[in-house]
């Protein structure tokens, strides 16, 4: 990954979640967005954002179908089920839990 | 149901995919573009990011399980391509897989059909036998019975709480009146809940009900389907004629199916449980006593129902302290448990036999895949680098082990049954229950099954990940052909082999004991020749003969006849089978007292048994026909009698008494015969055993007898004057029913024989083929062990070796493997064979010739399966070798 960090465990599914909430969107559309919010901190490979969302897709949180885009292309467009909102908002309130119980304990040891 | 239309439309779904992939890297290339790069730069580089875009796709499918499902179909064309390139690998693989696995098979449905199995009834497995046992510590087994009196019986079966329900029976011979002449069959006289009980359904009319012991009821009995079948051509209008059934008209209501074989009736006539009811007394007006046979109740242990009627058992003793040992035990176990007896431990000694045999197939096979797999090293290694994942490598691999292993399946279940129908022939059916069928069950396939599963793993497994381990790098710059198979893999084959060798061993080891032990039984001199001797057992109906004199007159004119039949050379009467049936008496000898009781067979014959069975006398003379008409009291006897009653003495003119004669009516009673002669010891009962002594009376002295037993001596194959005897004897008087017959030969062989003759065949063929598969696992070895050396032996050749020295180091190097395998299965063996012991006759377990000779023909058969590698490589031309590459 080029010097950059790998995704943790489960938070590549998490943002793609995410990315996926604020409006439908392509695999390319995906793998952009990641790498401009995080500020080209994320730069996820195809090779593990295909099969997520294949994975997600499979396992109802996304629901994928074929529309045109901008530039008349057909594209695959993913979008966030009733299943992947439930998902997404437990996952993320999970993950808040997480990274501030993580915080607490770095602080209190510095 | 995604998956399903996934896998349905598999090419709709991958076409979506690359579509998906590919919108992607459009994409990606016109953001460069856009960016400024050249297109043709910005779709090297965007390619270049993306990784290949099979790689992505394969990654994508991984997610879906369906697809693993795809390549796994894959993986199985591509193991049956591997597989059809080398048909001469496979087919010996099959092959050898499929002996192991038929054999498994077969032995495996013996045991189960006949332990598991044996009965078709209800709630078979809760059939449960009561016996009793004397606890008087003197070694006989007097006062131990499994049978009870009729009023005990119904104590038992009124007062138990542990049983369901309880039948009683007996078996008797009876007469049966048929068509010109009368035969006889063992009948079971069963109590009238005994169909009932066991709950098989009849195949014609029906069983007996608990009417038919009724009072007044009309007499009726039921027919077994084997007998239907041969006596009656299985004619269904049979059902409801009346027969004359020892004497009296009873009704045919049905007939059993074949597995049905309560009490091993040929027929069944219900017994009334109350006292003097019919068939409650035997001849003679004793009492009949009952073989008792109960279900228990579900979750009652043997223990309990042991428990229940031991103090029943000591409740009915004080009423009837006669009927009860002073000290007893009672048991009370499972019917399946003890229908067998020791015969059990010999299937599973055979099981064992053919556990090991598996375990041969596996290892050859195991050896064959390692060589096929260091010849594909390099395949293999240029897998792994194109990033095949390991764990797809050995899935792949096991899967082509697992393509044989079911081949070998489906062969091996075709074996198996013509090994069935073979091993059903040889069986002996003597020690097994009657209705015990051995066929093949679907829990059989099951079990060939889990065998081919058990195979692939044991001979696929070790190979597979022996092929992915070590140095990946160093075999891509190899030869491909293994040239750096590793002396540790070396090591592993040759210990296959080794074990291969040793469990050989055990097996021909096992096999030469029962078949010395089977030749030495059959070799025993008997002192008479069995061959040529014809049997016929006469059976007199109870209303003919009323005197002495009706069945002298009957006997003298039958013994006319039947020697004056062409090809009968002499006949007797007499009333024992030698060897295998006599009579017993405890003799009395004047002027000697003795503690324990002596003991002596007798029978009671006319002038032509020494000249019939062939005796040779050694002193005085033979009984003479006047004798026999005059019913004097004179004797013959043998050698053995000779030594134990009249040791140190001239046996001629002294006198004995045989004491059981006093309590037969009609037989003379306080009679005391005087020895005219005596003639070498011949067999007479065991054949195993020594001779016991033995009185040759003139058969007159029995006033009548219910049975007596024809013999003749003939020039011509016996059994082909069998028709003209029955005729003869039917001339004479054909109310008189000619029940078994056959040589003595046939009886001897039936009742000598038959077990350890199938002991010796099964082991035989089991072992026969170990030697088989140990002889193909030795040449495959060393023949791959040469191949591997060509290019040495090329260099050794060119630097003078001669023809003989590369011969020397091949043979030596197969037979070293050889010798340590039969050494460790000499010692296996050591401590193996004494499971066999009570298999054995004549002969140790550990006996030195058998397994010297074992050792001998595995060395041998060793040296054969390596010198034809071995000469290959010492016909390698070095000029060929050198440039072989």
């Amino acid at each position: 990954m080029d010097g950059k960090p790998e995704f943790l465990k489960g938070t590549l599914d998490l943002v793609i979640l995410k990315i996926v909430a604020l409006g439908p969107c392509h695999g390319y559309a995906i793998a952009q967005r990641l790498r401009q919010i995080s500020k080209d901190y994320f730069q996820v490979h195809q090779g593990s954002l295909y099969p997520a969302l294949h994975r997600l897709e499979d396992r109802g949180l996304l629901q994928a179908d074929w529309r045109d885009t901008d530039t008349g292309r057909e594209a695959k467009f993913y979008a966030l089920t009733k299943k992947g909102q439930k998902h997404l908002e437990t996952e993320r309130f999970e993950w808040e839990r997480l990274t501030e119980a993580v915080a607490l304990i770095l602080r209190a040891v510095e | 149901m995604r998956w399903l239309r996934r896998l349905l439309h598999k090419s709709y779904v991958e076409a979506q995919l690359d579509n998906e992939l590919r919108f992607h890297l459009e994409q990606q290339i016109a953001d460069y573009v856009s960016a400024g790069m050249s297109p043709a730069e910005a779709r090297r580089v965007a390619l270049l990011e993306f990784g290949g875009l099979e790689r992505v796709k394969e990654e994508v499918r991984d997610t879906k399980w369906e697809m693993h499902l795809d390549s796994l179909v894959r993986d199985f064309r591509f193991a049956i391509r591997t597989l059809r390139k080398d048909p001469r690998f496979s087919l010996v693989a099959i092959l050898t897989l499929a002996f192991g696995i038929s054999a498994t098979t077969v032995m495996f449905s013996v045991v189960y059909n006949l332990r598991f199995d044996p009965f078709p009834y209800k709630g078979a497995d809760r059939l449960a036998t009561i016996s009793i046992h004397s606890l008087k510590q003197t070694g006989d087994t007097d006062g131990d019975r499994d049978s009870f009196t009729m009023p005990e019986f119904l104590d038992y079966r009124q007062q138990n709480h542990v049983f369901e329900d309880m039948i009683g029976s007996y078996n008797d011979m009876v007469l049966f009146k048929k068509g010109d002449g009368t035969t006889m069959f063992g009948a079971a006289v069963v109590t009238a809940n005994t169909f009932d009980f066991y709950g098989i359904p009849p195949l014609l009319g029906r069983g007996i009900t608990l009417d038919d012991a009724k009072p007044d009821a009309p007499p009726v009995f039921v027919l077994n389907y084997k007998i239907w079948k041969s006596d009656f051509n299985a004619d269904p209008s049979i059902v409801g004629k009346s027969f004359l059934v020892d004497g009296k008209q009873r009704t045919l209501v049905g007939v059993m199916p074949p597995r049905f074989q309560a009490s091993s009736g040929r027929l069944w006539i219900p017994l009334g449980l109350r006292p003097n009811a019919e068939g409650a007394n035997l001849v003679g007006n004793i009492p009949a006593r009952l073989w008792a046979v109960g279900r228990l109740k579900p979750g009652t242990s043997f223990q309990a129902a042991t428990a229940e009627f031991e103090a029943l058992a000591k409740n009915h003793s004080k009423v009837y302290p006669k009927d009860y040992p002073e000290q007893f035990s009672v048991s009370v176990r499972s019917l399946m448990e003890t229908s067998m007896g020791d015969f059990k431990f010999m299937l599973y000694a055979l099981f064992g036999a053919v556990a090991i045999l598996l375990l041969i197939a596996c290892s050859n096979v195991a050896n064959l895949l390692f060589a096929k797999a260091t010849v594909r090293e390099q395949e293999i290694a240029v897998r792994v680098s194109l990033g095949a994942p390991r764990s797809r490598l050995i899935r792949q691999l096991l899967l082509e082990s697992f393509v044989l292993a079911g081949m070998a399946c489906v062969v091996g279940c075709i074996l198996a049954y013509f090994g069935l129908e073979g091993i059903s022939a040889t069986i002996p059916s003597d020690p097994l229950p009657d209705e015990a069928v051995i066929g093949l069950r679907p829990v059989v396939f099951l079990f060939a099954l889990g065998i081919a599963l058990f195979t692939t793993v044991i001979c696929g497994l070790a190979p597979a990940l022996h092929t992915l381990r070590g140095n990946l790098h160093e075999r891509l710059m190899g030869s491909g052909k293994g040239v750096n198979a590793s002396f540790r893999q070396g090591a592993l084959r040759g210990a296959l082999v080794v074990a291969q060798v040793a469990l050989s061993v055990v097996l021909l080891a096992g096999t030469g004991l029962l078949t010395r032990s089977f030749m030495a039984l059959t070799h025993i001199d008997l002192g008479f020749d069995p061959k040529p001797i014809l049997f016929a057992e006469l059976h007199v109906p109870e209303d003919r003969h009323q005197t002495p004199e009706e069945e002298k007159e009957f006997l003298r004119q039958v013994l006319l006849r039947v020697k004056a039949l062409p090809g009968v050379n002499s006949a007797t009467v007499a009333l024992s089978l030698p060897p295998v049936w006599g009579i017993y008496s405890d003799a009395t000898v004047p002027g000697k007292t003795h503690a324990d009781p002596w003991f002596t067979r007798y029978d009671l014959c006319s002038e032509g048994f020494f000249e019939t069975l062939g005796l040779h006398l050694q002193r005085g003379r033979v009984l003479s026909e006047s004798e026999i008409a005059s019913r004097s009291h004179v004797a013959v006897v043998n050698e053995t009698l000779a030594k134990r009653f009249f040791p140190g003495e001239d046996p001629i003119g002294k006198r004995f008494k045989l004491n059981f004669l006093d309590e037969i009516p009609n037989a003379p009673h306080d009679a005391y015969f005087e020895v005219v002669g005596v003639v070498r010891d011949f067999g007479n009962w065991d054949v195993r055993k020594s001779p016991l002594p033995e009185a040759l009376l003139p058969y007159t002295i029995l006033a009548s007898a219910q049975k007596r037993i024809l013999l003749a001596r003939t020039a011509v194959p016996p059994t082909s004057l069998l028709p003209a005897v029955r005729r003869e004897v039917w001339a004479v008087d054909s109310n008189m029913a000619i029940t078994s017959t056959g040589t003595l030969q046939e009886l001897l062989s039936l009742f000598s024989y038959t077990q350890p003759r199938f002991d010796v065949i099964t082991s035989g063929a089991f072992a026969g083929i170990g030697l088989l598969l140990v002889v193909i696992g030795i040449f495959s070895l060393m023949a791959y062990v040469v191949s591997l050396h060509t290019h040495e032996i090329g260099i050794r050749m060119a630097l003078g070796a001669t023809k003989g020295s590369i011969l020397k180091i091949f043979l030596a190097k197969g037979l070293r493997l050889v010798a340590v395998g039969v050494a460790i299965g000499f010692l296996t063996s050591l401590a193996l064979t004494r499971f066999l012991a009570s298999q054995l006759w004549g002969i140790s377990a550990t006996d030195t010739l058998t397994l010297t000779s074992v050792m001998v023909i595995m060395v041998l058969f060793g040296a054969v399966a390596c010198l034809v590698p071995a000469r290959r490589a010492a016909d390698v031309d070095p000029n060929v070798a050198l440039r072989y590459e």
